[in-house]
């Protein structure tokens, strides 16, 4: 009887190895190479390095990663990107990046490694990735030459993508008998009662900064009021009504703000919510892991999240990060395998809990997900209505976004003219649209 | 003939390996600079695939409002700066020139400010600054007075104070260095001539001082026109233009409005106004050293 099941065991263990070499994995040819990314330091990618260990477990291939504050990042990737021979197998790329790396023919289209049967899994489901993020932050050369549409194609998946929700203290409104803002109106009525019904407390918390702060702040109301930075020709409409009311609200949420706000950086508006100061936070979904972290914050446990509220339409911001394959990538394959698996079902899963933001609609409605991050659902709801075009991805943005931004501030803290504010943004945006060559078909 | 010739270069040999790493390691990337500031140079780009452009980059900082704001802010601080630290530091010298018990200990401290990273710096006075948890405005609470927007309303100012903390130690080490190595004998025979105390400072000390001021000035003008770090944390030139320095306008359009060609020819503007700057220094040194000498002489004649 022992002979038996010992003949038994041998001749399994002999098909086992024997189908094996058959039927090499998909990652056998790669076992054993060392892949250099390059990741920003950000909340999402210290999740990423707590998961990469199991995918050199599960895949044999080594990842050495370079971690780098986002600006920082930015610029050694432009250094990087073109060499000859770079040192990155996968980069991951802030938003406004794609415009110029896809410009300069940086960046592999994906086209040919989601073709390549030995290297895309069939279960990989794309239509499951969050659509707004994908268009966002994957696609070029379709729609205003950066959005999705007939001309376009892949050449990031979203990881580490982000999109707007309202965060507000469940205690002070309970307290006051306060409704969860839906719409603007709504909101901005609740911002300014907050000093009267809390002496001290400011409304709603929001980046005022001079330059990009400003800029994606106002940014944040335009999309919801029906406006947009270009109509589709280019044209600067920015200081239409839409854009007057977006700066409007944006100086009633300062001037109701806590103590300073038209200073107020990220980092002193996230700052001002976590230390109580305040009775609302609009930004950025990447925040949810702070706030319920009782070393960061005061108010665990009395956040409550809604979705961005609407104005004309519902636009909530898109933005964060997506991941790339270099074109001077020297393993290259095997980048696309990592990048295939972070952003995988299982991967994204994995990511978000380990405290990261997840990328696919699956992991939002995810029952072990949302009983560990409960605002899960609702910030899943929100990526339904994340609009890819709330701000143009052109290589020419970062000048008119400066410019933006500034001009926002002075509004904010020198009293400058909305209307006047609004229309030199406009001129001075039309100059650079020009030079840069997007009235030549006019 | 020949033998002379050669005798003649021998210097020039020895010269030579030092002149060709100084044209290497010196004058090569400022030429590339001045090279690059006449293209359409954006980063993705090697510089020679960028266009040519002439004197457009020039041209069109000339005419950029922002630019303009720019400069007259950068003008604004580092005069504003390196007045006061001047006053201050030469002031402190020569109250502190003496032989006082723990003065060893007293300069290190004095000292300190200047060995701190900048972006520590930022962060500090950023944080002291904060309008609700900040020290100062904590301080104006606790004594009844209303609290100050400092970052917002007196950005400019609030970055001044910063910068003349950090600095005045560097004027007031060289001050002190300089006063206690001038010579005994002129102050001992203004003293026992009846001269005060001010008119020592104001006739023999700073006259003699002045050499070193005036180098120790440009100094920290020419470092003034270049402070980048602590501006940048703690205000990212705002609110709108209002502290956004040359250094960190060019260090945006490189980055954020990637024009490496624009930022090149703003670095150059820059530069041309700090020669221009060391030239008049040094000029005026020039003239205060002729100024002297002719008095030597004419002193010597009428003996």
């Amino acid at each position: 009887m022992l002979s038996i099941t010992k003949t038994l065991r041998t001749a399994a263990a002999a098909s086992v190895l024997i189908a094996g070499h058959a039927m090499a994995g998909p990652y056998d040819d790669y076992a054993g190479q060392t892949l250099v990314v390059n990741f920003p330091a950000h909340p999402h990618y210290d999740a990423v390095r707590k998961i990469l260990p199991e995918f050199t477990k599960e895949t044999g291939i080594e990842v050495e990663v370079d971690q780098l504050p986002y600006l920082k990042m930015r610029e050694r990737q432009t250094l990087e990107l073109g060499q000859d021979e770079g040192d990155y197998d996968l980069i991951a790329y802030v938003v406004f990046s794609k415009a110029d790396y896809v410009y300069a023919d940086q960046l592999e289209n994906l086209a040919r490694y989601f073709m390549n049967p030995k290297l895309a899994d069939p279960s990989y489901d794309a239509d499951d990735l969050i659509d707004g993020y994908v268009y966002n932050i994957g696609f070029a050369g379709g729609n205003k030459g950066y959005l999705q549409g007939k001309t376009g194609s892949l050449f990031g998946i979203p990881y580490g993508s982000e999109t707007s929700v309202l965060g507000y203290r469940k205690d002070i409104f309970e307290k006051h008998g306060l409704e969860v803002p839906e719409t603007y109106e709504q909101m901005l009525d609740i911002a300014c009662k907050i000093p009267e019904l809390e002496p001290g407390m400011g409304g709603l918390s929001s980046r005022a900064a001079s330059g990009h702060h400003a800029s994606h702040a106002f940014l944040l109301h335009l999309a919801p009021m029906g406006g947009r930075v270009f109509d589709d020709n280019w044209n600067p409409t920015v200081n239409n009504e839409a854009g007057f009311k977006a700066a409007t609200a944006l100086k009633t949420i300062v001037d109701c703000g806590p103590e300073g706000a038209a200073s107020f950086g990220f980092g002193e508006a996230l700052g001002s919510f976590l230390a109580g100061d305040t009775a609302m936070f609009l930004d950025t979904t990447v925040v949810a892991g702070q706030i319920d972290d009782p070393k960061k914050s005061k108010v665990v446990g009395k956040v409550g999240w809604a979705m961005h509220p609407m104005d004309v339409r519902r636009g909530s911001q898109t933005g964060g990060f997506g991941i790339g394959i270099p074109k001077n990538a020297e393993n290259k394959e095997a980048a696309f395998l990592l990048m295939q698996w972070l952003t995988s079902k299982a991967g994204d899963k994995l990511v978000a809990m380990a405290g990261g933001n997840p990328s696919r609609f699956s992991t939002h409605n995810d029952a072990e997900v949302n009983a560990k991050f409960p605002h899960m659902a609702t910030f899943g709801e929100a990526l339904k209505h994340a609009d890819p075009d709330w701000r143009p991805i052109i290589p020419v943005w970062g000048k008119i976004n400066a410019d933006l931004g500034t001009t926002l501030s002075k509004v904010l803290t020198e009293d400058l003219d909305i209307q006047e504010a609004l229309d030199g943004v406009a001129a001075r945006a039309q100059v650079v649209m020009e030079e840069a060559g997007y009235y030549t078909w006019k | 003939m020949r033998a002379t010739n050669f005798n003649r270069l021998t210097p020039y040999l020895f010269l030579a390996p030092a002149l060709v790493i100084m044209v290497l390691a010196l004058l090569y990337p400022l030429g590339y600079m001045v090279y690059g500031s006449f293209r359409d140079w954006d980063p993705s780009q090697s510089l020679g695939e960028s266009e040519f452009t002439g004197l457009a980059n020039y041209v069109t900082l000339w005419n950029d409002a922002n630019f303009r704001e720019s400069v007259g802010v950068t003008l604004k601080f580092a005069v504003s700066v390196v007045s006061v630290e001047m006053l201050l530091g030469v002031g402190l010298a020569l109250l502190l020139d003496r032989n006082l018990r723990g003065m060893s200990i007293l300069r290190t401290l004095f000292i300190l400010p200047m060995m701190i990273a900048p972006v520590v710096v930022g962060l500090v006075w950023r944080y002291m600054y904060h309008p609700t948890v900040g020290v100062f405005n904590r301080t104006l609470k606790s004594v009844g007075l209303e609290s100050v927007d400092w970052l917002g309303q007196h950005a400019l100012l609030s970055v001044i104070i910063a910068d003349i903390w950090q600095w005045t130690p560097f004027i007031f080490i060289l001050s002190l260095a300089a006063l206690q190595s001038l010579p005994r004998s002129a102050l001992e025979a203004a003293r026992i001539d009846g001269a005060t105390g001010w008119q020592q400072i104001i006739y023999i000390k700073l006259p003699l001082m002045m050499p070193v001021l005036i180098v120790t000035g440009l100094l920290r003008l020419i470092d003034a026109f270049k402070v980048l770090e602590v501006i940048l944390v703690m205000t990212e030139g705002g609110p709108g233009l209002s502290t956004e320095i040359l250094a960190l306008r060019i260090s945006r359009t490189a980055t954020e409005f990637r024009e490496l060609g624009v930022a090149a020819a703003m670095s150059n503007y820059l530069l041309i106004l700090l020669m221009l700057l060391t030239l008049f220094m040094l000029a005026y040194n020039r003239w205060q050293e002729y100024r002297a000498a002719k008095a030597q002489r004419i002193m010597e004649g009428g003996v």
